[in-house]
């Protein structure tokens, strides 16, 4: 009788753990859980305190030194005006991280916030809704971001702009599945003959068993929104030289390939190894709360 | 029962629209409760008991269900066609319920505190700390040992008897005037469910709240109610006192009932189940719903249902309240023997007009 199954998220019985207990519970749950950890902390504490020490040497060009390979001096290299590659792959990654959490913050709330009222309200609303989100699934996901970006102008504001645009409808999707089957769940139907208004249905009772699928999307999402945001500016889309954005210096490096590969691997490897870290973390997630969740939420996708 | 009935349902008939086609599932039924009662609604699955009461709520399913007529007077008062506004304030506060499977009807989520002060804060005005108090008086008041704790606790900490307890003390917190409670103590452990129902029963009789207590098992009816309705494919079949019910019962389909529950001094004698399945409810209702399984039928029962008419109070002389919907009653002596003694008589066959459906329905 105790070992009801778990459905969905909602269903699972939230981990007695919190704060640090929780983190160390998940990670000792599988290696690749650690390692999901270990690659996001390291990313996350350099772009919040790298930048911090390494001060403005990121964009100080030095032309006595240019292409010069890994050394002590400079870890990763310089690049063909002499910067300090390492300075630039950290500072790169404040960048990439902020317009990750920009997205991702942009296209969570908007996209539930309609996913919920499409499953609430029904009927024609939820029609026009999900009609809308089919137009933007019709398009494979990045070239519809870089057409939106290039439409807009080049900038990294406006790719920001563009991959949310992209991401919200997964989101509105994602929330309104899940209103569907909460709505349909006899405590939904409790709350109702105890007199709670459809308002207070949904904030008390969907919108808290909605979050923390939305927060294991978020965290696969991350990943997704970094690479999108470096491809696009590798495009020439996004940021613009001279600012140390991952893709835009591999942009520059192009050129360099034969005669100095620390330029373009070293932020190459970078944005491999954070989008992995993420997408890990996604994924572990979505393992540990539940994992029948695997066919509800997807993983890396661009 | 003296003076208006608190919920008096006339001829209620509910209609879902499904992809298949419209269903049945109440076709005309009739059912009062009056303060303070205890009155059970008996039936198999598919019978209506379910969508009566959720239609007592106003809460069919929407859009499918629909009450297609009849009226629903609670305190004399038409609840049908209310604005949602105003039954939400009848919902919780004059009507209550329980349901079936508590493990369903808490939300793994969110704190059992915070689900039972869900129901004080949607109908008053209430500080968290007012209603944090009072939530665990009400575990308290459920038997829940350590109550102020248990506040703060999940769903999923708490056994299935628990659970229940909880849904009962969420269900009478504001001492509703009626409390519907749909199968209480199907889904719980055996050991249980007495203890759920006494509690069930000593509360809302302190309280002086109706009860309208839904089940398909007898055993419990007759521990509780004390009159009972006997649901079939959407009608009720037969309504009486609960003594008079089981010394006295008139339809077919409620003898059929009684001797199909094993009973513990009748070791070794056969159980009589009742042979062939419920109709299917997406077709129209023609004559009486349980005659292809009836072993009293008459030509009549094949095109016309009888209404439910009181009984001529004959034996046992306490026919009051005793109702029954039956073209060709079953008599004390044909109770015994589950079967028709008239001499010579035989179920009429279908009508050569009936359906082949209706016809192959027919008891081996």
């Amino acid at each position: 009788m105790m070992e009801e199954a778990a459905v969905s998220a909602a269903a699972a019985p939230p981990r007695a753990a919190s704060g640090l207990r929780g983190v160390w519970a998940f990670v000792r749950a599988s290696w690749l859980n650690a390692l999901a950890v270990a690659i996001v902390s390291i990313v996350v504490l350099l772009a919040l305190v790298g930048p911090l020490l390494l001060g403005s040497k990121a964009n100080t060009a030095d032309f006595a030194d240019i292409l010069r390979g890994p050394s002590s001096a400079h870890w990763m290299g310089t690049d063909n005006v002499g910067r300090d590659l390492f300075a630039r792959v950290v500072a790169g990654a404040r960048i990439s991280l902020a317009s990750a959490a920009l997205i991702v913050l942009l296209a969570a709330p908007f996209g539930c916030a309609l996913g919920i009222l499409a499953g609430t309200i029904g009927g024609w609303v939820d029609e026009v809704l999900m009609r809308l989100t089919d137009l933007f699934f019709a398009f494979p996901a990045f070239v519809l971001a870089a057409a939106i970006a290039a439409t807009l102008g080049p900038s990294l504001q406006h790719t920001i702009i563009a991959v949310a645009i992209v991401y919200w409808p997964w989101y509105a999707r994602l929330a309104r599945s899940q209103v569907l089957t909460l709505r349909e769940r006899e405590f939904v139907l409790a709350a109702r003959v105890s007199g709670s208004s459809t308002l207070g249905i949904v904030a008390r009772h969907m919108v808290r068993n909605v979050l923390p699928i939305v927060a294991i999307q978020m965290s696969a999402d991350a990943g997704n929104a970094i690479l999108s945001i470096s491809a696009l500016s590798f495009l020439g889309l996004g940021a613009q030289p001279p600012t140390p954005e991952w893709g835009t210096m591999m942009a520059g490096a192009q050129d360099y390939l034969q005669t100095a590969w620390w330029f373009l691997t070293f932020p190459g490897l970078t944005l491999t190894f954070t989008v992995l870290g993420f997408n890990l973390l996604g994924d572990g997630l979505r393992d540990w709360i539940d994992p029948r969740l695997r066919g509800v939420l997807r993983g890396g996708r661009v | 029962m003296t003076g208006e009935p608190l919920l008096s349902v006339l001829d209620l008939v509910v209609r879902f629209d499904t992809p298949q086609g419209e269903v049945h599932a109440v076709n005309g039924v009739s059912l009062d409760v009056g303060a303070g009662e205890t009155v059970g609604l008996v039936g198999e699955s598919g019978s209506g008991k379910s969508v009566t009461s959720l239609a007592v709520m106003g809460l069919l399913p929407s859009p499918a269900g629909r009450v297609a007529s009849g009226r629903i007077l609670f305190d004399g008062k038409d609840v049908i066609g209310l604005p949602e506004r105003d039954l939400r304030k009848l919902r919780g506060k004059d009507i209550s319920m329980v349901f079936q499977d508590p493990m369903s009807s808490l939300n793994p989520v969110i704190t059992i505190g915070e689900q039972v002060t869900e129901i004080l804060r949607a109908h008053e005005q209430i500080g968290k700390a007012d209603a944090r108090t009072r939530a665990a008086d009400l575990l308290r008041q459920v038997g829940i040992p350590n109550a102020e704790e248990q506040l703060d606790r999940f769903p999923h900490q708490f056994s299935g008897g628990m659970r229940q307890r909880v849904m009962i003390a969420m269900a009478l917190a504001l001492h509703p005037r009626l409390l519907i409670a749909d199968e209480p103590t199907t889904a719980l452990d055996v050991t249980i469910q007495a203890q759920v129902l006494e509690l069930l029963v000593a509360l809302t009789r302190d309280l002086g709240t109706a009860l309208l207590l839904i089940s398909h098992d007898l055993g419990i009816m007759a521990r509780v109610a004390q009159r009972i309705a006997v649901m079939y494919a959407g009608f009720v079949m037969e309504t009486a006192s609960t003594t008079e019910l089981f010394a006295d019962p008139r339809h077919p389909y409620t003898v059929g009932l009684l001797n199909s529950v094993p009973a513990i001094d009748d070791r070794g004698k056969e159980l009589r189940p009742i042979e062939g399945a419920p109709p299917d409810l997406e077709d129209a209702p023609v004559g009486c719903p349980f005659a292809p399984r009836c072993a009293w039928r008459v030509e009549a029962c094949w095109t016309t249902m009888p209404p439910l008419q009181p009984v001529a109070g004959g034996r046992g002389g306490t026919g009051i309240d005793h109702a029954a919907a039956c073209h060709n009653p079953v008599t004390a002596e044909e109770v015994r023997g589950a079967a028709p003694l008239r001499p010579g008589f035989v179920p009429a066959p279908p009508p050569s007009g009936a359906t082949a459906a209706a016809a192959s329905e027919e008891p081996l």
